[in-house]
C-alpha cells in the first residue's frame, strides 16, 4: 500500500505539467530537495534545512506559527465579512444587525475575527517576550526583531483601525479618544488628527479611512513584513534554538 | 558525500499517547465548530415557523401549508428607515390560519394602513431587524427601545398625524392636554412640520391681583390650589408656610391699579337688591346668562356641573374682592385684556343681583386658619426671589418679573431620549415609558431640588399625557415630508371694523371659529352668512334661546342694543359667505308647492328623515338630530340644498349621512323644508 502511493507520487513527479511547475525535478537527493525549496516562490522563504530540535516545543513555544495562523484565520474572516458590511453611516451598523440576525453563522464568523484579533495581539506580544528573553533578537538577528517590532505597530493598528468599523458607541468614542490622543502630539498634533480622520471630527470620512486602512493598506503591510520576517529567519541562519545547556 | 545525498534523521512516528491528544483536540474542535451552524438551526423564528405548520397541518389546512414560504421574512421601508423581520415569527398577521389566538400566531386587529407600507416598529418599537424573541422585544445591551406597552401604542400615530386624530383619542386627549395644561408655557413641544404646541390655557395676569383678592387667598390658593377649586388646573407646587407667605406679600406688593379700578360704581347698598325674589331672580339670571357653559359649580354631591372653559365659581365667595367682582362683570377686558370671558352688557341691577349670588358661593372653613404675619421688604423680596425661580412668569404676568427663557427641558424628542441620559428614581424600571409616566404623576419623587410641581391629574390623563409625548421620537423628524399629516393651524383671523370690534368685545372667537381661528364649542361661522337668513339672525341675536333651547350649553344672551344686532348681522351675512351658494346652485323659483309636496314624499317615506328630525311635532319622534319644525324661517333654501347633497362638505364630521340625492331630489326636499315656517311669535 505505503509502497503504491509512493510509486504513484514518483510517477506525477515526473509527469510534464508537474516539471514544468516545479522545476527542480524529481529525486530525493538534498540537491534536488534543497533546490525544491529554493526554486518555489513561497517556499524559498524558508530555510533549506531546519534542525529538529527548531520543531520542537521549548525553542518557540510554536508562538510566531500560532501568530501567522490566527493572521491567516483574520484574512479568512475578514474576507466573508467584508461581503456583508458597507464602510457608509447609514449602513455600517446596520449591517452589524444583519450579521447578527440573518447572515448564516454571521455571530460565528464576527466573534472568530474578534477573538482571533484578540488572540493576534496577545500571541505578538508572546512572540516578542519570548524572542527577548531568549535573546533571539541579537546578531545577527537584529534586522529582523526590527521587523518584528514593525509587524507589532502594524497589529495594533489593525486593531484599533477595526475597532471603529461597528459604527457603534463604542467604536465612536474609542476613536474619538485615540484621535485626540493623537491631536495632543505637539505643534502638529491637529494636523495628525485631521490626517487620520478626514476632517476635524469621527464621521463618514473617518470610517471610510480606517475601513481602506484596515482593509487594503495595513494587510498588504503586514503581508509584506511578514515575508521579509521568514526570509530573514532563513537568511539569519534559521530559528534560533538554544545550544543545549551544557552543564 | 554519501551521508550528504541520505535524507536527514527523521522524528520518530508518534506515539499512541500523541495520536489520542491529537484525536481529542481535533473532536473539541469540530464540535465546537459545529454550535455555530447547530445555534443558526435551532433559531426562534424556525421554531415558531415550524409549530405555525403544526397546527397549520392538524387543522387540516392543507392549502396553508403548501402555499407557507419558509424563512427570514421582512418589510423593508428605506424611507422610513424600517427593516422588520417580525413577521418571520409572527406569520399569521393576516388571519389566513383561523381561531390562532396564541403568539406569535395572532391576527393583526384591522387598522388603517398596509403593514407593509409601515412596518412594524413605527408603532410599536422594538428591534424590527432581530430574529430572537429576547432582542426583538426587551431591551438588551445594544439596544434600549423595547415593545412599547399597549397603552402607549397610540404615540405611533402621533409621529405623522400631528393634529387631532378620531382614531387615537388617548393621543388627541394628551396633546389638548399638554396645551390646556400649560405644560407648553414651559416645555417647548414642536413637531416635525415646525408648528409648536401652544398653550391653551388662559393663565390671568397677576398685575393688578391685590385689586381681585386678598393675600390670605393667595396664600391658601399656591399652598394647595385644588383645596379652593378641585378642577383647578393650577398645579401644586408644595410650597411651605414661610415661601408661601413670602410669595403671597410679593404678589401683593407688586400689584398695580388696573384700568378697571378707575370705572366709578355704585355703592354696594344702593346697588343690591335682597331677599327671596331677589335670590331667584339672580339663579336665573346665572341660568340666562349661560354661565355654567363655561363656569363649573361643585353641587351637593360633590359632582362638578357646568363647562371647564373658565375658573369654577364653587368657592368664589372666599376669593374676590366684592368691588372687584362688579367692575369685573361689568366689563372682564378692562381687567384682563386678554381674557375669553365675554363682555355682557349687564344693566347695574343685574350686575349686583349677580355677583351677590356669586359672592354666597363660599366655603367659611376655607380661610379660616389663615394668619399671616404682615409682610416685611425681606419677605417681599424673598417672594420675589421664589416667583423668579418657580418660574411663575412662564404663566401668569407679573410686574418685575420677566418670563423665563428655556426655563425646562424641550420635549421636542423625549420620545427617544436615550436611558443614558434619564435619571430614574430608585427602584423604578428602566424604561422611557414608565419614566415620562412616573415623571408626569409626580415630578418631585425624582428628587427634591426639582422645580417641576405637581399636577393633579387621573392616571388615564397622565397616560394620555405619556402618550402625546412619546409621539415626539427623533423617528418622525426624519421621516419624509409628504407623509406628515399636519394639524390645523389657527389662522390669526380677526373680523374688520366696527363689527369686529364689537365680536371682539363679544369675545365670539372663545367659542366659534372663523376662518380657522377661534374655539370648537360652537358651531364655525365661517359660511354662517350663507348658511341662516338674515331676519332670523337679527331675532337670533336678540334672543338666542329660540335656537334648541333644550340644549344646555348655548349662546348666551348679550343683552345687545338695536344698532348693535343690525351691525353683527350685517357683517355675518355679507362677510360670512361661502362659496357657490348662489342662484346658479339653486334657482328658488322652481321651489314651488308641487315640488314642496314631492318633497315631503321623500322626507317620510323614501328616506325617513322623521326618525331622526321632527317636522311636526304632532307625529314626529326623531330626536337625534334637531327639529325642523322652523328651518323654513332660519336656514336659506341654497344652503338646505347643498347641506342636502352633501353634509359633510359643509360640517366636517357630522352625523347625517350622505344619501346621495339626485339634484331633483334635494330640490325638492329644499321646497318642503322651506315651508316648515316657525308661527309668528312663537319662536318654535
Amino acid at each position: 500500500m505505503a509502497t503504491t502511493i509512493k510509486s504513484e507520487f514518483e510517477r506525477i513527479r515526473n509527469t510534464e505539467v508537474w516539471r514544468t511547475i516545479f522545476r527542480s525535478g524529481s529525486g530525493s537527493s538534498n540537491l534536488h530537495r534543497s533546490q525544491a525549496v529554493q526554486q518555489n516562490i513561497f517556499l524559498h522563504l524558508f530555510s533549506v534545512k531546519v534542525r529538529s530540535r527548531a520543531l520542537e516545543f521549548s525553542p518557540t513555544w510554536y508562538l510566531g506559527a500560532l501568530t501567522l495562523s490566527t493572521f491567516f484565520i483574520l484574512i479568512a474572516t475578514g474576507i466573508l465579512l467584508m461581503f456583508y458590511y458597507h464602510p457608509s453611516v447609514p449602513q455600517a451598523y446596520a449591517d452589524m444587525k444583519d450579521l447578527q440576525f440573518v447572515v448564516a453563522s454571521g455571530v460565528f464568523l464576527r466573534n472568530l475575527h474578534r477573538w482571533s484579533a484578540h488572540a493576534m495581539v496577545f500571541l505578538v506580544f508572546a512572540h516578542m517576550f519570548k524572542v527577548f528573553y531568549r535573546g533571539a533578537y541579537r546578531p545577527p538577528r537584529q534586522f529582523n526583531w526590527v521587523i518584528g517590532v514593525f509587524l507589532l505597530l502594524i497589529t495594533l493598528l489593525l486593531s484599533y483601525t477595526g475597532y471603529l468599523l461597528p459604527w457603534d458607541q463604542l467604536a465612536f468614542w474609542a476613536v474619538t479618544v485615540g484621535s485626540n490622543i493623537a491631536k495632543a502630539v505637539p505643534l502638529m498634533g491637529k494636523q495628525i488628527r485631521f490626517l487620520m480622520l478626514g476632517g476635524n471630527e469621527v464621521n463618514a470620512n473617518a470610517l471610510l479611512r480606517f475601513y481602506v486602512l484596515h482593509c487594503v493598506i495595513l494587510p498588504l503591510a503586514a503581508i509584506l513584513l511578514v515575508g521579509v520576517h521568514f526570509w530573514r529567519i532563513r537568511k539569519d541562519g534559521g530559528l534560533y534554538v538554544p545550544e543545549k545547556k551544557q552543564l | 558525500m554519501d551521508d550528504n545525498n541520505k535524507p536527514g534523521p527523521l522524528r520518530s512516528r508518534p506515539t499512541l499517547r500523541e495520536l489520542a491528544y491529537f484525536g481529542g483536540v481535533s473532536l473539541v474542535l469540530l464540535v465546537s465548530l459545529a454550535i455555530a451552524p447547530a445555534k443558526n438551526y435551532f433559531s426562534d423564528w424556525r421554531h415558531y415557523q415550524k409549530s405555525y405548520l403544526k397546527i397549520a397541518a392538524e387543522r387540516q389546512s392543507g392549502t396553508l401549508v403548501r402555499s407557507f414560504h419558509g424563512g427570514i421574512r421582512q418589510t423593508w421601508i428605506a424611507k422610513l428607515g424600517v427593516v422588520d423581520r417580525c413577521e418571520s415569527c409572527h406569520v399569521n398577521m393576516n388571519g389566513a390560519l383561523v381561531g390562532a389566538t396564541a403568539q406569535p400566531f395572532r391576527k393583526h386587529p384591522p387598522i388603517p394602513h398596509e403593514i407593509d407600507q409601515f412596518g412594524c416598529v413605527t408603532c410599536h418599537r422594538g428591534q424590527g431587524p432581530a430574529t430572537s424573541v429576547e432582542e426583538a422585544h426587551y431591551t438588551t445591551e445594544a439596544w434600549e427601545q423595547p415593545l412599547l406597552p399597549a397603552k402607549y401604542l397610540e404615540s405611533g400615530c402621533g409621529q405623522c398625524h400631528l393634529g387631532p386624530l378620531e382614531g387615537a383619542p388617548k393621543l388627541s386627549e394628551g396633546r389638548n392636554l399638554l396645551s390646556s395644561m400649560g405644560c407648553v408655557h414651559c416645555h417647548n413641544v414642536s413637531q416635525p412640520d415646525g408648528n409648536q404646541l401652544t398653550p391653551g390655557d388662559n393663565p390671568p395676569p397677576l398685575t393688578h391681583i391685590a385689586e381681585k383678592t386678598s393675600r390670605e387667598w393667595i396664600y391658601a390658593w399656591i399652598k394647595n390650589p385644588q383645596a379652593y377649586a378641585a378642577s383647578a388646573s393650577m398645579p401644586n407646587f408644595l410650597l411651605n408656610d414661610q415661601d408661601a407667605a413670602d410669595i403671597s406679600a410679593f404678589l401683593m406688593a407688586q400689584s398695580t391699579p388696573s384700568a378697571a379700578s378707575k370705572v366709578k360704581i355704585k355703592p354696594v347698598a344702593a346697588a343690591s337688591p335682597s331677599g327671596a325674589d331677589a335670590a331667584t331672580e339672580a339663579t336665573t339670571l346665572y341660568g340666562a346668562s349661560f354661565c355654567s357653559s363655561c363656569h363649573a359649580v361643585q353641587n351637593e354631591a360633590g359632582n362638578l356641573v357646568g363647562g371647564n372653559f373658565g375658573p369654577e365659581l364653587t368657592r368664589v365667595g372666599n376669593k374676590v374682592n366684592p368691588d372687584w367682582l362688579r367692575r369685573w362683570l361689568n366689563n372682564p377686558a378692562a381687567y384682563h385684556p386678554d381674557t375669553r370671558m365675554p363682555h355682557y352688557r349687564m344693566d347695574d341691577k343685574q350686575v349686583a343681583l349677580l355677583s351677590t349670588f356669586l359672592l354666597a358661593k363660599k366655603d367659611n372653613d376655607l380661610l379660616a386658619n389663615v394668619h399671616l404675619s404682615p409682610s416685611t421688604a425681606d419677605s417681599v423680596a424673598h417672594g420675589k426671589k421664589l416667583v423668579t425661580e418657580a418660574g411663575c412668569a412662564a404663566c401668569h404676568q407679573i410686574n418685575g418679573v420677566n418670563p423665563p427663557q428655556n426655563f425646562a427641558p424641550d420635549l421636542t424628542r423625549v420620545g427617544s431620549r436615550a436611558l443614558a441620559q434619564v435619571v430614574f428614581a430608585p427602584g423604578m424600571k428602566h424604561n422611557l415609558p414608565d419614566y415620562i409616566a412616573a415623571k408626569i404623576h409626580d415630578p418631585r419623587s425624582f428628587g427634591p431640588g426639582l422645580k417641576m410641581p405637581k399636577f393633579t391629574l387621573t392616571d388615564s390623563q397622565t397616560d394620555a399625557l405619556a402618550t402625546a409625548l412619546l409621539a415626539q421620537t427623533d423617528r418622525a423628524a426624519t421621516y419624509p415630508k409628504e407623509l406628515i399629516i399636519s394639524g390645523a393651524r389657527p389662522s390669526n383671523y380677526h373680523p374688520g371694523g366696527d363689527a369686529g370690534k364689537l365680536m371682539d368685545d363679544l369675545r365670539c372667537l372663545s367659542c366659534h371659529a372663523i376662518n380657522g381661528n377661534g374655539g370648537d364649542m360652537a358651531p364655525d361661522l365661517t359660511w354662517e352668512g350663507s348658511a341662516v337668513q338674515r331676519a332670523w339672525l337679527e331675532e337670533f341675536l336678540k334672543n338666542p334661546n329660540t335656537l334648541r333651547p333644550a340644549l344646555i350649553r348655548r349662546m348666551p344672551k348679550f343683552n345687545l342694543n338695536p344698532r348693535e344686532i343690525k351691525t353683527l348681522a350685517d357683517y355675518i351675512s355679507v362677510a360670512y359667505q361661502g362659496p357657490g351658494f348662489d342662484s346658479q346652485t339653486l334657482d328658488t323659483h322652481s321651489l314651488n308647492a308641487d315640488s314642496a309636496a314631492r318633497g315631503k314624499q321623500l322626507f317620510y317615506s323614501k328616506y325617513g328623515c322623521q326618525s331622526c328630525h321632527i317636522a311636526d311635532y304632532k307625529n314626529d319622534k326623531g330626536y337625534v338630530g334637531p327639529a325642523l319644525t322652523s328651518v323654513g324661517t332660519r336656514l336659506t333654501p341654497v344652503w338646505t340644498y347643498k347641506w342636502l347633497k352633501d353634509p359633510n362638505a359643509l360640517r366636517a364630521g357630522t352625523l347625517m349621512p350622505n344619501f346621495g340625492l339626485k339634484d331633483e331630489e334635494a330640490r325638492d326636499l329644499t321646497a318642503f323644508l322651506m315651508t316648515l315656517k316657525a308661527k309668528q311669535g312663537g319662536g318654535k
